[in-house]
């Protein structure tokens, strides 16, 4: 049976891609940022996932105004690293588990979550950062990755809650699939961010540290945290934190905090980090 | 919890976005007014387009469905105009790194701030939110 071993989040700023690429990681400005990541770098090597499901959002790169899907599924073999107007970056093809998405996705929608099911996509900073922050720069990533694209640039996203019961029936779809499979799944995006507007700039450290502090003591709370209070407290583009909640969903109810980093800035951007794993 | 329990009334969902201060939520009504600009913008993810738009961003900006209005604030690179008139700052981002202007510069613009003071404003641990979290309430 394939199995969810454990769950990360992550901030996936493009600027963090943009310091790794052009070996800036140990300037005093960056190497804060980094050094957060030096533990779950080690712990993902001894790890060893087979498959990752990254949970991430398209920043107007394979999805324009034409198509907006809520839950896009990338079941391709592989996913060219995209060009978002300065040239793709220089990070090896993301290699697909296409028989885990396409059972994730026919379950899912048995479950009755209406997946887009994506054969072929560019994936932009969303999925490529947070590759980069847990396994460096290799000549080819050691997983397989499931793109999960969601909506968060036109509103309404969905909610947190319904994230958290996709992230349930990710885990079903997970469990239900014949082969012997150790799973990650992760949450990308946030935390605090505000790119737009006079109120640009906007970070909140102690929301966004009991939102940590949620993910692995309150999910009940965590859950039913409306749009709005994301959009107030933590920023336009805070409201990326739901995606954490799709991760946290799948790891069931009660989850084991083993790391969590915390910085502001990085660009524009307060970067969390967490390792998580189920408790059976 | 229950989808009953979990669902929102869609008109004081939105209305309350217009309560923050500073800020404009790309909302369906936004998606659809700024759709020429925001399609505009990403057709520079294209090497090809990037290069005919730096030739001539006049000629360029002539190909789409754009008024007056919004190729003066496109010229300008007036992103707070751009956005009232509903566009979206990832799909505008592909207009910022054509120019190769660093992003937080851009975002700075929209501040009213000296790229210098928004700067040091992050790395003082950014803007708080106190008294900017809404309008009704001063909070």
């Amino acid at each position: 049976m394939a199995r969810i071993t454990a769950g990360v989040g992550t901030s996936h700023v493009p600027a963090i891609g943009a310091a790794i690429d052009l070996g800036k990681t140990q300037e005093p400005y960056w190497q804060p940022v980094l050094a957060g990541y030096d533990w779950s770098r080690n712990w993902i090597r001894q790890e060893k996932p087979d498959v990752v499901i990254l949970v991430y959002n398209d920043h107007a790169t394979a999805f324009d105004m034409r198509i907006i899907p809520t839950f896009a599924i990338g079941c391709a073999e592989s996913f060219k690293p995209a060009d978002e107007g300065w040239g793709p970056r220089p990070v090896p093809m993301v290699q697909g588990h296409p028989d885990l998405a396409w059972h994730i996705a026919q379950s899912c929608i048995l479950d009755e979550f209406d997946m887009t099911i994506i054969n072929e996509m560019d994936v932009d900073h969303g999925l490529t950062v947070p590759l980069s922050l847990l396994f460096g720069q290799p000549d080819a990533w050691p997983v397989k990755v499931i793109p999960l694209a969601v909506n968060v640039v036109t509103y309404p996203p969905p909610s947190g809650n319904r994230c958290w019961m996709l992230g349930e029936a990710i885990r079903r779809a997970v469990e239900s699939f014949p082969g012997d499979l150790k799973v990650q799944i992760w949450g990308t995006g946030g935390m605090s961010h505000q790119l737009q507007g006079p109120r640009a700039g906007l970070i909140n450290a102690a929301w966004d540290n009991r939102f940590l502090d949620m993910m692995s003591q309150d999910s009940q709370r965590l859950r039913a945290i409306p749009h709005i209070e994301y959009l107030r407290e933590t920023g336009t583009e805070g409201i990326e934190m739901v995606m954490w909640l799709i991760m946290r969903g799948a790891l069931g109810p009660d989850v084991r905090q083993l790391h969590r980093h915390y910085h502001v800035p990085a660009s524009n951007t307060a970067v969390g980090h967490l390792v998580l794993e189920p408790v059976r | 919890m229950t989808a009953d329990e979990s669902r929102e009334d869609i008109h004081a969902y939105l209305a309350a976005f217009d309560d923050i201060p500073g800020t404009t939520v790309f909302t369906v009504a936004r998606a659809r007014q700024g759709y020429w600009i925001n399609q505009f913008a990403m057709s520079l993810i294209k090497p090809e387009n990037r290069a005919r738009w730096k030739a001539d961003e006049k000629a360029y900006m002539d190909e789409w469905p754009l008024t007056a209005e919004h190729k003066a604030a496109i010229q300008a690179r007036d992103y707070n105009c751009l956005i009232n008139m509903g566009g979206n700052i990832y799909f505008l981002a592909k207009i910022i790194s054509t120019d190769g202007q660093n992003f937080l510069h851009a975002v700075s613009t929209m501040t009213g701030m000296s790229v210098e003071a928004y700067q040091a404003m992050m790395l003082a641990g950014g803007r708080a939110p106190d008294g900017v979290r809404s309008i009704k309430e001063g909070t």
